[in-house]
C-alpha cells in the first residue's frame, strides 16, 4: 500500500472536523449525487483513510470522489470550523498526481499556459495548446485576439480630477475570453476619476494550478504577481474576478513558507485586494448614470466570501442606474456548476447542477444576468443560449453602458 | 483505521433487485461516509462499516428493504442527515443503512387546519422557510436545522433554543406514517388536533430512535408566525446569580422564546474565536429572546430587564433592530466552533433538570468538573432546564477519556437525582445506552424491550441503541 506524502498541516485540518455534517446541505455535488460519500465531509474522511492513513486502497472510486469536487468552498462557508476543504482536496489531487501520475496532461498544459501568459503569449498559441492537447472536448469559446493585456496601455488616467489610484490584476478570464469586462472596468473606473495601472506581464493567479494540486506552479505565479502588483501609491489592487481575488487575497500568502523572502510582498498585495465592483461601490459614483431600463438577476459567484459584502455592493452600485431593477432568484446563492474548469471534465454533472439555476433565472424574468466570475458567465451563457435572449455580463459592463 | 466490511453473500444483487442499483452502495469508499454520526465517539475513523447503504425514494422501496432485512435478519439503521450527537445512526457490523434524505417532498401545507405533511427526509429549515412564506410557524429549531431531517428530528425528539416557550418536536407531531420491519405500513393520527383513540403510536414512535419502525411520513401542527421579536443580552458577575435570574424570569411568566446561558469558560472561548468585545471577566452571559404580539413583547422585555437587574446583571443590551439581534446571536452560534477549536474532542452533554433546579445543576457540574480534573464549559437552554455542559476532551488520551467518561456518568446521575432526565433533546443512542436503567429501572427498561419486540420481533431495527443488548 502506497502512502502519499500528504501534508501534515492539512491532515491536522481533517482531524479538526467534528463530523457535524453541516456541509452536506451546501455541497452542490451532494445535491446531485445524493450519497454522503460525495459530500465534503465524506470526501475528506476518504482522503484521510486513503491518503493519510493508507487504510483504504487508492481505487478508481477514490479518485472519482476526490475529483468530483467543484472547489466551490460552499462547504467551508457553512463549516462551523471553516475547514479548508478545497485545500484538502487540492492536496489529495496533488498526491494522486505525484504518486499515481494522474492528470499529468492537464498539469503540463497549465504550466505551458502560465509561461505563455507571462511571456506575453497570444491567444492563438493558447488556443492551439488547448486544441492540440484535446483535453477538454466540447464547446470551446473563440479566444480574444490579441489578448486584453496587449490592447491596453499600462496606465489609464481619468479625464477629470483623480479621486483614487488602483492597480488592476487582469485575470486569464478577461485576458483570453472576456476582454469586454476589462474594457468596461477601465472605462467605468476612469469615468469615475480612478487612475488604473495595469502592470505588464501579469501571470495567471495560480488558482487553476492549485485546484489540480500543482503547488509549485501556483507558488511561482504568486511570487511573480506579488512583485508585479507591488505598485507604489495605489489605494487598492482590484480584480474583476472573484476566483482570482480569492487566490490573491486568501490563498497566495498562505502558499508561501513563513521564511519565504517573497512572503511580505505577497502579504502586502493580499491586504490591498478588492473586487472592482465593491471598490467602486465603496468609492461612490462620481455622477449619476444614464437611465437603462433592464431587469437584472445577480448570480453571486461561490468564491465571494473573501469580499466584505459583494452582494450588497453589487446591488447598491447597479441600483444607482435609473430604470435598472433586480429580480430576485428563488435560491440567490446557488452554484451554477462551472467550478472554474470543472465543467470541462465533468460535463454531465455540471450541467445537472446548472439546470435548476437556469430555470430560476428564466422564471424570474431577467433580461441580463450579472456575475463577477468569468467561468460562471461562460457556463451560464451556454445554458441560456438558444432558449432566451438573456445575456450574461460583469456588473461593471452593465454600468459601462450607462456612462 | 478503516475496518473491513462484513461480507454478506449476494447482498448487492439482492438489494439491487429492490431498487435502482445506482442507489445501492457496497464499496468501502462509500460506506465509510456512513460509519458514524456527529457523536464524538461514534464510528470515528470508520472502524465499523455497514455492509450496505441504500437510498430509497419511496415507501414501497423502504418496505421492500425492510422485508428483505427481516427475512435475512440483517440489522437496519435508518439515517437522516447523520447530525445526531448520541450515536443513534451508528451502524453495527453487517447492517444496512437506509439513507432517507431522498424522501424529501413537502406534501402539503394546510393553512385552514394549520398543519403540514412532509416526507421524512425534508430538511427542517426547508419546512420552516416554506411555512413562514405562508405566514405560519414551525418552532422546533435544533442547531443542525440547516441540514437535519424531519424524520431524524422526530426519531430523536429534537429540541432547540425555542423549546423553552414552544416545546420540542414531540409537541408538534400530530400523525405519523411508518414501515414496520415486516414491510407492512402503519399510520396513526393526522390533521385532527384532538385525538383520544387507541394507544398513541405517533408519540411512541416519536423518540424511538429507529428501533421500532422506519418513520416515512409526518404530519405536524403549525402556529401563526409571531409578528414581533426582541433580543436581550445580560452580563452577570456571578454564575449562581445568573442561574437564579433564569429561574426568576421563568417563574414570573415573562415567557421568553429563548433563554440561553453561557459561563465564563465559554464566553472566553467565543471571544478568542470572534473577538467581538465580550467581557472576558463575565462569570455568565444570558441571551434572552421574546416574541409575540408587540404590546406583549414590550411588557416582557421590561419585566426581564427588571429581573436581570434585581439578580445583579451588570450590563443589559436590548437589540434595537434585527441586525443587532443577529449580532448578539452570533456569539451563541459561534459556540460550537469556538469550543471545538479549544480541544481535539468536545462532548456536548444533554442533562436536563426541572427549570427550578438549574442553579443546583450548574453548581453540581462545576463540582464534578473539579473532582474529575476536566474542563467543562457550562451552557445550555437554561430556561427549560436543558443544559449542555461542554466537556473538553481528547480521544487520543485514554487516561483523560476515562475521567471524561466518569464525568459524563456523574452528570447523568446528578440530573436524575434532581428529578431530571438523561437527555433533553439529543437522545440516548449508544452514548447513554448503559445508563437507561438508572432512569427507568430494570422493569421500566424491560417493558420497553417488550414493546420493541411487539414491533420488531426479529430485532433488526437499529440494534444496540437505547439500551445495551443482552
Amino acid at each position: 500500500m502506497i502512502k502519499g506524502p500528504f501534508p501534515e498541516d492539512l491532515a491536522a485540518e481533517i482531524d479538526r472536523c467534528t463530523q457535524c455534517n453541516f456541509c452536506l446541505a451546501a455541497c452542490p455535488v451532494y445535491r446531485e449525487d445524493r450519497v454522503e460519500s460525495a459530500g465534503a465531509r465524506g470526501r475528506i474522511d476518504l482522503v484521510k483513510a486513503a491518503l493519510v492513513e493508507g487504510s483504504l486502497p487508492v481505487s478508481a472510486r477514490v479518485k472519482e470522489l476526490v475529483d468530483r469536487c467543484l472547489s466551490c468552498t460552499n462547504c467551508t462557508q457553512v463549516c462551523p470550523g471553516s475547514l479548508r476543504v478545497d485545500e484538502i482536496v487540492a492536496a489529495a489531487r496533488s498526491v494522486l498526481h505525484d504518486t499515481y501520475r494522474f492528470a499529468l496532461a492537464e498539469r503540463a498544459f497549465l504550466r505551458r499556459l502560465f509561461k505563455q501568459r507571462a511571456q506575453g503569449g497570444g491567444s492563438k498559441t493558447a488556443a492551439s495548446l488547448l486544441r492540440g492537447l484535446n483535453l477538454f472536448g466540447g464547446r470551446w469559446p473563440s479566444l480574444a485576439n490579441p489578448p486584453f493585456q496587449q490592447r491596453v496601455t499600462p496606465v489609464i488616467r481619468p479625464d477629470g480630477p483623480v479621486r483614487a489610484r488602483v492597480a488592476y490584476f487582469v485575470g486569464c478570464g478577461v485576458n483570453y475570453l472576456y476582454p469586454d469586462t476589462g474594457e468596461a472596468l477601465v472605462q467605468v473606473l476612469a469615468a469615475n476619476g480612478v487612475e488604473v495601472v495595469i502592470p505588464p506581464g501579469l501571470h495567471c493567479c495560480g488558482l487553476p494550478a492549485l485546484a489540480l494540486g500543482d503547488h509549485a506552479a501556483a507558488a511561482e505565479a504568486v511570487r511573480a504577481n506579488a512583485a508585479l502588483l507591488s505598485v507604489p501609491d495605489v489605494d487598492a489592487v482590484v480584480t474583476d474576478c472573484t476566483s482570482c481575488g480569492y487566490m490573491l487575497k486568501v490563498k497566495a500568502p498562505a502558499l508561501l513558507a513563513m521564511d519565504d523572502p517573497d512572503l511580505p510582498r505577497a502579504a502586502a498585495v493580499s491586504g490591498r485586494i478588492v473586487e472592482a465592483t465593491e471598490f467602486l461601490a465603496g468609492l461612490g459614483l462620481a455622477r449619476e448614470p444614464r437611465r437603462r431600463n433592464v431587469r437584472v438577476a445577480y448570480h453571486a459567484p461561490c468564491h465571494r466570501h473573501w469580499c466584505d459584502d459583494l452582494v450588497g455592493a453589487t446591488v447598491r452600485l447597479l441600483s444607482a442606474v435609473p430604470g435598472t431593477g433586480f429580480v430576485p432568484l428563488r435560491e440567490p446563492y446557488r452554484c451554477c456548476g462551472a467550478g472554474g474548469a470543472f465543467f470541462l471534465t465533468h460535463r454531465e454533472l455540471s450541467e445537472s447542477i446548472r439546470r435548476p439555476r437556469i430555470e430560476d433565472i428564466l422564471a424570474a424574468g431577467a433580461e441580463v444576468v450579472v456575475t463577477q466570475c468569468p467561468a460562471c458567465r461562460w457556463f451560464l451563457g451556454q445554458g441560456l443560449a438558444g432558449q432566451s435572449g438573456v445575456r450574461v455580463m460583469h456588473p461593471l459592463a452593465l454600468l459601462a453602458g450607462s456612462h | 483505521m478503516v475496518g473491513e466490511v462484513t461480507v454478506i453473500s449476494g447482498l448487492h444483487k439482492d438489494l439491487a433487485a429492490l431498487m435502482d442499483r445506482r442507489r445501492v452502495y457496497t464499496g468501502r469508499e462509500d460506506l465509510l461516509a456512513y460509519a458514524g454520526d456527529a457523536a464524538p465517539a461514534a464510528g470515528r475513523d470508520g472502524t465499523v462499516l455497514p455492509a450496505a447503504v441504500v437510498v430509497p425514494v419511496d415507501t414501497a422501496e423502504i418496505a421492500a428493504v425492510c422485508r428483505w432485512a427481516d427475512r435475512h435478519l440483517a440489522p437496519l439503521v435508518p439515517r437522516g442527515a447523520g447530525t445526531g450527537l448520541s450515536g443513534g445512526a451508528t451502524p453495527g457490523p453487517g447492517s444496512i443503512v437506509v439513507d432517507l434524505k431522498r424522501m424529501d417532498r413537502i406534501v402539503e401545507i394546510d393553512r385552514s387546519n394549520l398543519t403540514a405533511v412532509v416526507e421524512c427526509g425534508v430538511v427542517t429549515q426547508n419546512l420552516q422557510a416554506a411555512v413562514e412564506a405562508a405566514g405560519l410557524f414551525y418552532p422546533p429549531d435544533p442547531s443542525s436545522l440547516s441540514v437535519s431531517t424531519m424524520g431524524g428530528n422526530v426519531a430523536t425528539r429534537a429540541g432547540g433554543p425555542r423549546g423553552v416557550k414552544y416545546g420540542t418536536t414531540k409537541d408538534y407531531v400530530l400523525g405519523l406514517a411508518a414501515v414496520l420491519p415486516d414491510g407492512s405500513l402503519i399510520g396513526y393520527g393526522g390533521k385532527s388536533v384532538k385525538m383520544s383513540s387507541g394507544y398513541d403510536l405517533a408519540r411512541l414512535l416519536t423518540g424511538s430512535e429507529g428501533t421500532l419502525a422506519v418513520i416515512t411520513g409526518i404530519t405536524v401542527r403549525l402556529l401563526a408566525l409571531p409578528p414581533e421579536r426582541r433580543t436581550i443580552l445580560a452580563i452577570f458577575p456571578e454564575l449562581d446569580a445568573a442561574a437564579e435570574g433564569v429561574a426568576a424570569v421563568m417563574a414570573q411568566g415573562a415567557g421568553p422564546c429563548a433563554l440561553e446561558l453561557l459561563d465564563r469558560v465559554l464566553v472566553n472561548c467565543i471571544e478568542d474565536y470572534l473577538r467581538m468585545g465580550l467581557p472576558r471577566d463575565a462569570e455568565a452571559l444570558l441571551l434572552i429572546e421574546v416574541d409575540g404580539h408587540p404590546a406583549q413583547v414590550e411588557r416582557d422585555v421590561g419585566l426581564i430587564e427588571e429581573l436581570c437587574r434585581r439578580y445583579g446583571a451588570r450590563s443589559l443590551t436590548v437589540a434595537a433592530d434585527a441586525a443587532q439581534a443577529e449580532s448578539l446571536w452570533r456569539a451563541r452560534r459561534a459556540l460550537f466552533p469556538a469550543v471545538s477549536s479549544r480541544a481535539p474532542t468536545v462532548l456536548t452533554e444533554d442533562a436536563t433538570v426541572p427549570r427550578s433546579r438549574v442553579p443546583d445543576m450548574v453548581r453540581a457540574i462545576r463540582r464534578i468538573a473539579r473532582d474529575n480534573r476536566v474542563e467543562i464549559g457550562v451552557c445550555g437552554h437554561a430556561g427549560d432546564g436543558n443544559l449542555h455542559p461542554a466537556i473538553l476532551a481528547d480521544r487520543k488520551d485514554p487516561e483523560l477519556m476515562e475521567r471524561v467518561e466518569r464525568t459524563v456518568a456523574e452528570i447523568a446521575r446528578e440530573a436524575l437525582r434532581l428529578g431530571g432526565t438523561l437527555s433533553g433533546e439529543h437522545g440516548i443512542g449508544t452514548h447513554k445506552a448503559s445508563y437507561l436503567e438508572w432512569e427507568f429501572g430494570p422493569r421500566g427498561v424491560e417493558l420497553m424491550r417488550r414493546i420493541k419486540k411487539a414491533f420488531d420481533p426479529n430485532g433488526i431495527m437499529n440494534p444496540g441503541k437505547l439500551w445495551i443488548e443482552r
